[in-house]
């Protein structure tokens, strides 16, 4: 059991037992799976888009791919997953039934619709099966039904609209899902803010394409004989969903609280997103990898980093990393550094010298017979990428230079 | 002792984890370190969390990595072998432990619980080994006052006065020993419970259990030689020299002489590269049966014969060879041949085989190894007067404590026991094992007691085992 300490948080008003939540997508299918889920640990859950009845929903099969690399499974996950495909009534009793059994746990109710009357039907009737919150999902990249998903999380008007019908028939407090698939992620979540929304969350998948096939040229995955550009999420888009709620965090016009998510598995990942400004966390791809149990981790590990930083509330990590947050402008490049190797761990694999010279400031000669680099520091740009390869922790690292020291100019041939 | 894994190293190795349902590692740990666990923590990126894993389920979980025949226990149900070969999970429970000192995580900064009842009540723990260690540890962490009784000096047991300091290093025991005083456990060392029925005084001097974990340190000895032979050892002597670091004594008969060890076993093998170490110039491990036969984990023999010890297989001393001042020059062996194999089961215990092929004497095969030093590493037991320690307790005609393997009971109410003292020779991790199961049943009895205190204090009942 580890330390004891407070994990609880605040969002949009509703009181979390800690910040991690299973985001909207198959993770979040039914009550049964959801509960499996909460005797885990997980505090909350968005649940699995629901939709009117009006539009039969099928699932593409198969509807995901798995992306690789080397021996590294499921670095990034390629999906067409569309909304849930099951009734909206056996749904809303699910969550019913989850708020009853669950008084403690929070049910985020994730809905989409696909024209105005859809939006204020679902909210009223997630609000009346008893829904903590509603998650608008105004950004999935590939849904196969016109004038939904992120189309419309593309257009500010249409957001701030739906919004508002949610608004008018509902007061559970709203969060709007967005999408990262567009140039300011800042414009949408404004739109939604004066539509009324009480909370942000994102980011939904990046629309990508990972990989193909080569010898049937169907891009992944592969629905009978097509592909699609559609929905990319795990690791590989965690630096994207972090940019996105700093983005948003950074934004004081708007002010308002962000659940995070984007390639989380670990509690060092959650933890991020917190320092960055999100106030929960959702998780997909990492139980699609892991399995639910992933939280005893991220509960664990979070209580141990706050107890050792003797940090008490969630609450106070939240944003922590915003204030060193700039523009690249804001940079001291009068202050220099260089790589600074310690041999007595080099194994002499010479992957250093190789991308020194033909990626970095050409600064390292290789010595053949002791199998070592030797570096001239006055031509190392400090662009580290030797460090990136060096297969051992800790051999190369940063160290700053006198103010007094200068580079060499690179050479130049003719 | 060699290095532990580095960091990138356990991380590699972590990595290649299948971080499997149900996993069939943790099942094969007998003391529940629950690889499964502390691994896909590790994984997760949960490092504390990882060693608090192993140090809740094991208080000896650091020389259980250095130590464990994992080969045989959780390593041998890794499902990575059928694709590649087991996760090393030994060397990675190893790493994560002396990453806690290096980074200085305590898994025990305060009293586990303050329970007043529990607080109360006090535990008595004969032996200072894995077993009791182990034991002591669980009872603490549920808030029970325990006091350990050592015989010797130091607390440890096989850990302290027998593995050789190459094998298994000072530092852990005296890590995890530390972890023990954290949770309040008082040891007492020098203190021996060895007078006749010193056990059951213990139960009328206000200690509310007992647990006996006193282990094997009497010597198998080959033929009754005197304890003094300044020329032949029994293992227990020779290796406890050892870790007392009477190095120079040890020298003196190792030191550019022919070592012979006899025995196929762990603590042979440990015998025999003490004595190479300590200068000798020709260690022969003589053993009665051949190679695959001996006893002894397959990377200690291979370590052994690289190292330069030379294996004498399928040989059976029969006697010592004096000089006329009645000196150790040598060792009468016959030579043996293998048979069928001997039966597992049916008979009394001391008759059973070990359904191995049996060694057979080969006539006129006599011959003399010359030898300066023996040292027998043929097996420990219990002391012949142990017994007396505590004679309401039933033994063995082997002197083994006889106690339920499943609860530590033995057939007095109130005293408990585990580790060799229980099984005969076995492993740390057995010990540590059998330490926590019986604490549990020592805390479900004084719990059941407290429930219905009249009635059961006054009378203690034999139980039958
Ligand atoms: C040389 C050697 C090498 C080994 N190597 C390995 C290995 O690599 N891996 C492995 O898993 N196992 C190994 N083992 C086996 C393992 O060490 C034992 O199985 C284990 O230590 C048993 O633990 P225990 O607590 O039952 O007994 P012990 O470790 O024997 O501890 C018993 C303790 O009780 C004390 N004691 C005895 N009598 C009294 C008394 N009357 N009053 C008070 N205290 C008393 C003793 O001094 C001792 O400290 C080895 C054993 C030996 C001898
Ligand atoms: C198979 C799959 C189905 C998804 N379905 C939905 C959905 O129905 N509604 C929604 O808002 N997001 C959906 N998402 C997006 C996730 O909720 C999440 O925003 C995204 O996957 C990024 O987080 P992750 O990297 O932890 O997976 C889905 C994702 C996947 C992989
Ligand atoms: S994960 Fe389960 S449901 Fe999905 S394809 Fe495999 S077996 Fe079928």
């Amino acid at each position: 059991m580890s330390k004891k300490v407070d994990l609880s948080v605040n969002y949009c008003g509703v009181q979390f037992l800690n910040p991690f939540m299973l985001s909207s997508s198959p993770v979040s299918n039914c009550a049964e799976m959801v509960a499996r889920s909460f005797e885990t640990g997980w505090a909350g859950v968005s649940y699995k888009t629901l939709v009117t009845d009006k539009i039969p929903i099928f699932h593409p099969s198969p509807r995901m791919h798995g992306y690789n690399y080397g021996d590294k499974r499921l670095v990034g996950l390629q999906n067409v997953e569309q909304t849930t495909d099951r009734g909206l009534k056996p749904n809303l009793r699910d969550i019913t039934w989850l708020k009853k059994k669950y008084p403690k746990h929070i049910v985020m109710a994730s809905i989409m619709g696909f024209c105005n009357q859809d939006w204020a039907d679902l909210s009223k009737a997630v609000s009346d099966a008893g829904a903590d919150l509603i998650e608008l999902n105004f950004s999935c990249p590939h849904m196969t039904v016109e004038g939904s998903g992120a189309k419309v999380g593309q257009v500010h008007d249409l957001v701030q609209k739906f919004t508002e019908t949610a608004r008018s028939v509902t007061r559970v407090p709203l969060v709007a899902k967005m999408t990262p698939n567009i140039s300011d992620i800042n414009e949408p979540a404004m739109a939604a803010k004066r539509g009324g929304a009480k909370g942000l969350s994102a980011i939904n998948t990046v629309a990508g394409l990972s990989e193909v096939g080569l010898d049937d040229f169907v891009p992944r995955p592969n629905v009978f004989g097509k592909g699609a550009i559609s929905g990319y999420s795990g690791p590989a888009v965690k630096p994207v969903g972090l940019r996105c709620v700093a983005q948003m965090a950074q934004n004081k016009e708007h002010g308002l609280p962000i659940s995070g998510m984007g390639g989380i598995e670990t509690w060092v990942d959650a933890l991020e997103y917190l320092l960055v400004g999100a106030t929960t966390v959702q998780v997909t791809t990492g139980i699609i990898h892991y399995g639910y149990r992933i939280v005893e981790d991220m509960i664990e590990g979070l209580s141990d980093y706050m107890a050792s930083k003797k940090i008490t509330r969630v609450k106070d990590l939240v944003g922590k990393a915003l204030p060193r947050l700039h523009e690249t402008g804001d940079f001291d490049v009068k202050r220099q550094g260089i790589a600074k190797y310690d041999f007595d761990k080099c194994v002499g694999c010479g992957q250093c010298y190789i991308v020194c010279r033909d990626a970095g400031g050409s600064a390292l000669e290789w010595d053949n017979g002791a199998r070592r680099p030797i570096h001239d520091k006055d031509k190392c740009l400090s662009c580290m990428v030797c460090s990136f390869v060096c297969p051992v922790s800790g051999l190369i690292n940063f160290k700053e230079m006198p103010k007094t020291w200068k580079r060499k100019e690179t050479l130049t041939l003719g | 002792m060699d290095d532990g894994f580095s960091y990138d190293q356990a991380l590699m190795e972590a990595e290649r984890c299948l971080l499997c349902h149900e996993p069939p590692c943790s099942k094969g740990c007998p003391a529940k370190t629950d690889p499964g666990t502390f691994i896909r923590k590790f994984r997760m990126r949960n490092v504390t969390g990882a060693i608090r894993t192993i140090k809740e389920n094991n208080i000896l979980g650091g020389a259980c990595g250095v130590l464990c025949p994992t080969c045989r226990l959780c390593e041998k149900e890794c499902s990575a072998t059928g694709i590649d070969k087991p996760i090393r999970i030994g060397k990675i429970q190893r790493f994560l432990i002396e990453h806690s000192w290096q980074v200085g995580f305590k898994t025990f900064d305060n009293p586990m619980s303050t329970d007043p009842g529990r607080q109360a009540e006090k535990i008595a723990i004969i032996g200072a080994g894995p077993a009791g260690l182990s034991c002591a540890a669980e009872l603490a962490k549920s808030g029970y006052s325990v006091t350990i009784f050592e015989e010797r000096e130091e607390a440890g047991g096989v850990l302290r006065y027998g593995v050789p300091s190459f094998r298994f290093s000072r530092s852990f025991l005296k890590n995890d020993l530390r972890d023990l005083e954290d949770l309040g456990v008082k040891i007492k060392c020098s203190s021996a419970i060895q007078k006749k029925g010193d056990v059951e005084k213990l139960l009328e001097q206000g200690f509310n259990a007992v647990f006996i974990g006193v282990g094997l340190w009497a010597p198998i000895s080959l033929k009754k030689v005197p304890e003094d032979d300044s020329n032949i050892f029994s293992s227990v002597r020779f290796l406890e020299t050892f870790r007392q670091e009477k190095f120079k004594e040890l020298e003196k008969v190792c030191r550019g002489k022919i070592v012979a060890v006899i025995g196929g076993g762990s603590v042979a093998m440990d015998c025999a590269r003490v004595a190479l170490k300590l200068g000798a110039k020709d260690v022969n491990l003589i053993y009665r049966r051949s190679y695959s036969q001996m006893p002894a984990e397959p990377d200690e023999k291979i370590e052994a014969l690289e190292e330069g010890i030379h294996f004498i297989l399928l040989n059976q001393p029969t006697d010592y060879c004096r000089d006329s001042k009645g000196k150790l020059k040598g060792i009468n062996l016959i030579r043996t041949r293998l048979a069928g194999a001997d039966s597992k089961s049916g008979g009394s215990a001391a008759a059973r085989g070990s359904g191995r092929r049996k060694p057979v004497e080969i006539p006129g095969s006599e011959w003399v190894m010359e030898c300066d030093t023996a040292i027998e590493a043929i097996g420990n037991k219990a002391a012949a007067d142990s017994g007396d320690w505590y004679p309401s307790v039933s033994v063995n005609s082997e002197m083994l404590v006889q106690a339920d393997k499943e609860t530590g009971q033995t057939n007095m109410e109130g005293i408990f026991a585990g580790g060799d003292i229980v099984r005969g020779p076995g492993t740390v991790v057995q010990a540590v094992a059998d330490g926590k199961t019986a604490a549990k049943s020592i805390i479900g009895w004084l719990e059941k007691k407290r429930l219905k205190p009249a009635g059961y204090v006054s009378s203690r009942k034999e139980k039958k085992v």
